[in-house]
């Protein structure tokens, strides 16, 4: 029995990301053929360039989601810290530089106030960042008093609307978080570390694993990767403004779950999420071609969400049900998964 | 018994009527019952019945097959063989719920209550008397909640207290309370004393008594021999999975039942063979993190084993895990080879070369998803790393190696831990740790859960790891393995500790006299 | 020990029983303040317009509250309103009764409520990501279907706010009192109601009291659209003119009045009077704001921290509560 489920374990660790790759090729395939705009070059560095954003912060957010936590400040806090980068520099009279440097300090304040709070208190992820969602937006409203800044110096502009070897320049950046943070989560120790936490606290924690620092690190991570976003949002975009990200968390929480991360935990890649991102980013853009109204695509794209984990659900469900079918499986007889006596 | 009994307890029989309880006709009676899990055959033929109003004792070590008795008799396994009665008539108990419904309430050593909820709300959660239009009857729930304390001769609670602010032992006595509002005839209960402390025990005492004297028939399962004579009429002890005895109480003694839970050759099982002993390696000097490790000095030498023996809820896991850091010592010192030292972190105790295996292998020893491989190499994977990168080669060839070393049954290293029967489940959380390379191992109930054959085998792992020098500290709770493989047997009882006995002068008795304190 | 828990009275209980006595002296304090610096915040008028205007959002939050005792949470909320209250707009405009624009979306809401309990209840799912899915689905599908067009010319009799009773309390204001005294009622007096606290507190136990985990879940879900319906219909009627839109992190607000009003986001505790109260605290917060000076943009943040204190003073409740046994 065991020589089977060994050699089934491998491909299913897989399968919800092979499962979206082919959703993926499929959808490349349908709308190439439906718009010869959409596998244009041009096109497709475009669209690079409008998921950078929600794509960084997707990159701690799947580490985070790993350890079966949540957070969902992350778009009120790319608002705070765009907010502070234009109101410290125009406001404040920051150099612009600085004001880089701050806002990206901010993001990382706000990221550890989650975080130790999380650790230090226990209060559960959900809530926490439900309230610093709420408190963050409520300080970029607060500062800016829902003014906007404009007129940043050009060179400013080169990180959001500029290229570097004909590709655009945040997509550099956006490469190489994907390649950072997928090898940190499939090669290093502080990888293995975020899996057995999600799996298995306490047992991470009785095997030397330093759950709360590691915990610590994601939540800055995640909010200074949202500062990071703000920077370049605010560069892209021109402007600052205090709603900027409204609702992006969800953005960045669906593309994660949708690349496979079990909200359980334990379970999850980059790579899922990027291919997460990129099913997302080229529906939207792709249906956008072919005529369909914008927001019909965020329709399809909450359908997908939910019928892709509808169908990893029932593929573990039937392995489940094979399991607890095979005598010798040890869940199968115990309940509520106590070991057996 | 007060003057004030409940009416009720007209009907029930008398301790006079309890000498004749042969004559009486069971309430329930299980019949041959066999049940066995992956790996264990945990009963085997074993036949138990309950007569009303009687205290029936269910004796045994662990891994005897009490927990699966019980949990036959309460609804959640269901057996594979034998018959089970109830009032003379056969009767299967398809859940919980429908064991609930026939009379048998079971309290486990994990209290089933809703902590946000008040006393008498938990009470009668599911069956609370109701007005018109389904409205709870919140004056009779109160009422009746009240009633019920009285019948118990309860006088310290209050129906609107919010059980969550509740102590254990009062806690209890709402589930107690839950269980007899609901009618129950038949009360099991799960080592119902682990967590109570002495006033409390009285408390429960009382409480069974008067329980008893309603004609309430009660399951009690208990590691203490004193609580046996002190309120059983009968007692039954299990060995092995099978059934040994079934005896009046008044008709045996202490002794005897020892002999009965532990009879068996004890040679075989635990291949100990002497070694030479070494410098001290750990010495504990007051350590203290109240109120379950309270100022505890010991120590361990290169090559020894050292059994901790205790009831459960004496603070010997407690002990463990403040010398490994998980719940750091408050007060006190740890010299590990002579040299003081901090433990303020899993992390640190590993560095010092200390590994503990923790009695819970699911939620502590393991990451029970994850596979063989990643299993083995969680505690040391820093050193098998550079620069955070985990060497995949190295930590494949150290699974390898475990597999090979511990002879675990697996299809690979890249199984998955938790489909691993127990027996090779403990191997892996052993071979994790001895990849730390410790000097000091802590094994907490090492072969809890496991076959017997699994069992020898862990044993002679355990002999061969302490004849390579390593200090062993081994907490169990089954009285020949503290015996049969320590060099030294310490007692711990409320957290300090409460004797110490040379390996030639270790016998049973004065062993569990000394766990069970008093006599 | 065991003395302890004789002299000691619960804690716990005191505190939890003036979660919404302190909500309700929170909201006088905050009136006499205020109303001392500027009488004006006080004025009937204003008083109205804070009732009126907020009396959806804690009718939704009495929905939002079961759900989240019962250990699941609801973050399509907001979309939702959003979609049921075109729905009604809509039918009031191409000339159905206005009895039947305001029930239909009740039934609508239950029905799709009902749909996402069921797949979090019997298929297992997490409600976090159900409900994110759905609230793509609502938002994306309202704007492509109405395109963003407003309704307007909605018939005279359509709005509630214009009958009152006694020409003192609105209809809406009525509402959200009836319903948050039938709902806290319901849920504090009947064995169902009381199931939900249950499941939420402790699944496990519940099922040995015969409380089933999945049948509550769906239970809540199906009633919790029931208030979501009403809240649309409340939303729609109190509007001129309804736009496919809701106020921004809409379900952000409702969640944040559950919780704020002594929801724990753990399950198992909290009542829907506190929703209610809270829903009123933070909407007299907001217009206070203005009274005293203070940009409203602040108000936000003010939320934050209103559901940052309501937490810490839980986690302090708890541990004195672990220090008491």
């Amino acid at each position: 029995m065991s020589d089977r489920s060994a050699a089934l374990r491998l491909p299913r660790l897989a399968a919800h990301e092979l499962v979206l790759l082919v959703i993926l090729i499929v959808a490349l395939a349908v709308l190439a053929a439906l718009s010869d705009r959409f596998f244009t070059l041009d096109n497709l560095l475009n669209q690079g360039m409008l998921m950078t954003e929600v794509g960084l912060m997707a990159m701690p957010m799947t580490f985070v989601i790993v350890t079966g936590g949540i957070d969902l400040s992350v778009g009120s806090a790319l608002g705070m810290c765009a907010i502070l980068l234009g109101y410290s520099w125009h406001n404040w009279g920051f150099p612009l530089p600085l004001a880089i440097g701050f806002a990206l300090l901010a993001g990382a304040a706000g990221g550890f106030v989650n975080g130790w709070f999380i650790t230090r208190l226990n209060v559960p992820p959900l809530i926490m960042t439900i309230a610093t969602l709420a408190l963050y937006r409520g300080l970029a409203e607060g500062i800016s008093q829902a003014h906007s800044v404009r007129g940043y110096p050009d060179w400013f502009y080169g990180l959001g609307q500029g290229a570097l070897f004909g590709v655009p320049s945040q997509l550099w950046l956006f490469f190489a978080a994907i390649l950072v943070f997928g090898v940190i989560l499939g090669f290093t120790t502080f990888g293995r570390a975020l899996r057995a936490i999600g799996f298995n606290e306490t047992g991470a924690r009785f095997s030397g694993v330093p759950v709360d620092r590691i915990k610590l690190i994601i939540y800055t991570a995640s909010g200074t990767m949202a500062g990071l976003a703000a920077w370049i949002f605010v560069s892209r975009v021109s402007t600052t403004r205090s709603d900027m990200g409204t609702g992006m968390e969800l953005d960045v929480i669906a593309a994660v779950v949708l690349g496979g991360t079990s909200i359980f935990g334990g379970v999850g890649t980059v790579f899922g999420t990027v291919l997460g991102l990129l099913l997302i980013q080229l529906l939207k853009d792709g249906l956008a071609l072919t005529g369909v109204k914008g927001d019909a695509t965020i329709m399809v794209i909450g359908t997908v969400l939910i019928a892709s984990i509808l169908v990893t659900s029932f593929a573990e469900r039937r392995r489940d049900a094979a399991r607890a079918s095979n005598p010798r499986s040890p869940r199968a007889t115990t309940t509520e998964g106590r070991e057996t006596p | 018994m007060p003057p004030t009994e409940p009416p009720i307890a007209e009907q029930a029989p008398r301790a006079g009527d309890r000498m004749s309880a042969a004559a009486q006709q069971p309430v329930l009676a299980l019949e041959g019952v066999t049940k066995s899990f992956p790996g264990v055959q945990a009963l085997r033929g074993v036949s138990f019945d309950i007569l009303p109003g009687e205290v029936h004792a269910l004796l045994g070590e662990n891994g005897a097959g009490k927990s699966t008795l019980i949990k036959i008799m309460s609804g959640v396994h269901h057996a594979d063989g034998g018959t089970m009665r109830l009032d003379g008539q056969p009767i299967r108990l398809g859940s919980p719920l429908a064991a609930r419904a026939a009379g048998i309430a079971t309290i486990y050593q994990e209290l089933l209550l809703f902590p946000e909820l008040t006393v008498a709300e938990n009470v009668f959660m599911g069956h609370a008397p109701r007005r018109r239009w389904g409205a709870l009857d919140w004056p009779a729930i109160r009422e009746r909640t009240r009633t019920l304390f009285a019948a118990l001769d309860i006088n310290d609670l209050d129906p609107a207290q919010v059980v969550g602010a509740l102590s254990v032992g009062n806690r209890q006595r709402v589930e107690i309370l839950r269980a007899l509002s609901q009618d129950a005839r038949i009360l099991v209960m799960d080592e119902p004393t682990a967590a109570l402390t002495e006033h409390d025990v009285a408390r429960l005492f009382a409480i069974v008594r008067r329980l008893r004297a309603r004609g309430v028939s009660i399951v009690y399962i208990t590691h203490r021999l004193e609580e046996v004579f002190a309120l059983a009429d009968r007692v039954t002890v299990l060995r092995d999975g099978e059934h040994v005895a079934t005896r009046p109480v008044a008709e045996t003694d202490r002794a005897d039942l020892i002999h009965m839970m532990v009879g068996r050759r004890i040679e075989s099982l635990f291949p100990k063979t002497a070694v030479k002993i070494g410098p001290p390696v750990l010495e504990l000097r007051g350590l203290s993190r109240p109120p379950l490790t309270r100022d505890v000095s010991l120590t361990v030498h290169a090559g020894e084993i050292v059994g901790l023996a205790g009831l459960v809820g004496s603070g010997r896991s407690e002990l463990a895990q403040a010398i490994f850091g998980a719940t750091p010592a408050t007060g006190g010192s740890i010299l590990v080879n002579g040299q003081a030292v901090r433990v303020r972190s899993v992390a640190e105790a590993r560095r010092l070369g200390i590994a503990y295996v923790p009695e819970d292998r699911a939620t502590q020893g393991l990451i029970r998803p994850m596979t063989v491989r990643e299993n083995t190499s969680l505690a040391v994977l820093s050193d098998l790393a550079r620069l955070g990168f985990i060497d995949r080669a190295a930590e494949a060839r150290l699974a390898q190696e475990t597999v090979a070393q511990f002879g675990v049954r697996t299809a690979g290293i890249e199984q998955v831990v938790g489909r691993l029967s127990g027996g090779n489940q403990q191997k892996i959380v052993l071979g994790k740790w001895l990849a730390a390379k410790p000097k000091i191992l802590i094994l907490d109930e090492p072969t809890r859960g496991i076959d017997v054959g699994a069992k020898a085998e862990i044993h002679r792992l355990m002999s061969e790891l302490a004849g390579r020098g390593l200090a062993v500290l081994m907490i169990s709770s089954e009285l020949p393995e503290v015996l049969g493989m320590s060099d030294r047997v310490l007692v711990m009882r409320d957290g300090a500790l409460a004797g110490a006995f040379p390996r030639a002068e270790a016998a049973q008795e004065r062993v569990a006299a000394a766990m069970m304190g008093g006599a | 020990m065991s003395g302890a828990a004789l002299t000691q009275p619960a804690p716990r209980l005191r505190l939890s029983v003036s979660q919404e006595w302190l909500l309700a002296g929170a909201i006088v304090v905050l009136f006499v303040v205020v109303g001392l610096i500027n009488p004006r915040f006080v004025a009937s008028r204003n008083l109205q317009t804070i009732l009126l205007g907020n009396a959806y959002v804690a009718v939704a939050a009495i929905g939002m509250s079961m759900v989240i005792v019962s250990g699941n949470i609801d973050i399509s909320v907001g979309s939702l309103i959003g979609v049921l209250a075109t729905v009604s707009g809509s039918l009031a405009v191409a000339g159905v009764p206005s009895v039947l624009a305001w029930l239909l979306p009740i039934a609508l809401g239950v029905v799709v409520m009902a749909a996402q309990g069921a797949v979090v209840a019997y298929l297992g799912l997490p409600s976090i990501v159900v409900t994110l899915g759905m609230l793509s689905i609502l938002k994306g599908g309202l704007i492509s279907v109405t395109n963003g067009v407003w309704i307007s010319n909605l018939p005279d009799d359509y709005h509630l706010a214009q009958w009152s009773l006694f020409g003192v309390v609105p209809v809406p204001v009525l509402f959200m009192l009836v319903l948050t005294v039938a709902a806290a009622w319901w849920m504090r007096n009947t064995a169902t109601g009381r199931g939900i606290y249950a499941v939420g507190g402790n699944a496990e136990a519940a099922r040995l009291c015969g409380i089933g985990r999945q049948r509550t879940v769906l239970m809540v879900f199906a009633i919790h659209g029931m208030f979501v319906g009403l809240a649309a219909v409340l939303f729609a009627t109190q509007l001129s003119v309804i736009q496919s839109t809701v106020p921004p992190n809409l379900e952000l607000t409702i969640i944040t009045a559950s919780v704020v009003g002594g929801v724990s986001i753990l399950g198992g505790t909290g009542t829907v009077i506190g929703s209610t109260l809270a829903a009123v605290l933070i909407a007299a917060i907001g217009s206070s704001l203005i009274f005293v000076n203070l940009s409203p943009f602040w108000l936000r943040a003010v939320q934050g921290v209103l559901i940052l204190i309501t937490v810490l003073a839980d986690i302090y409740r708890r541990r004195r509560r672990r220090g008491a046994r």
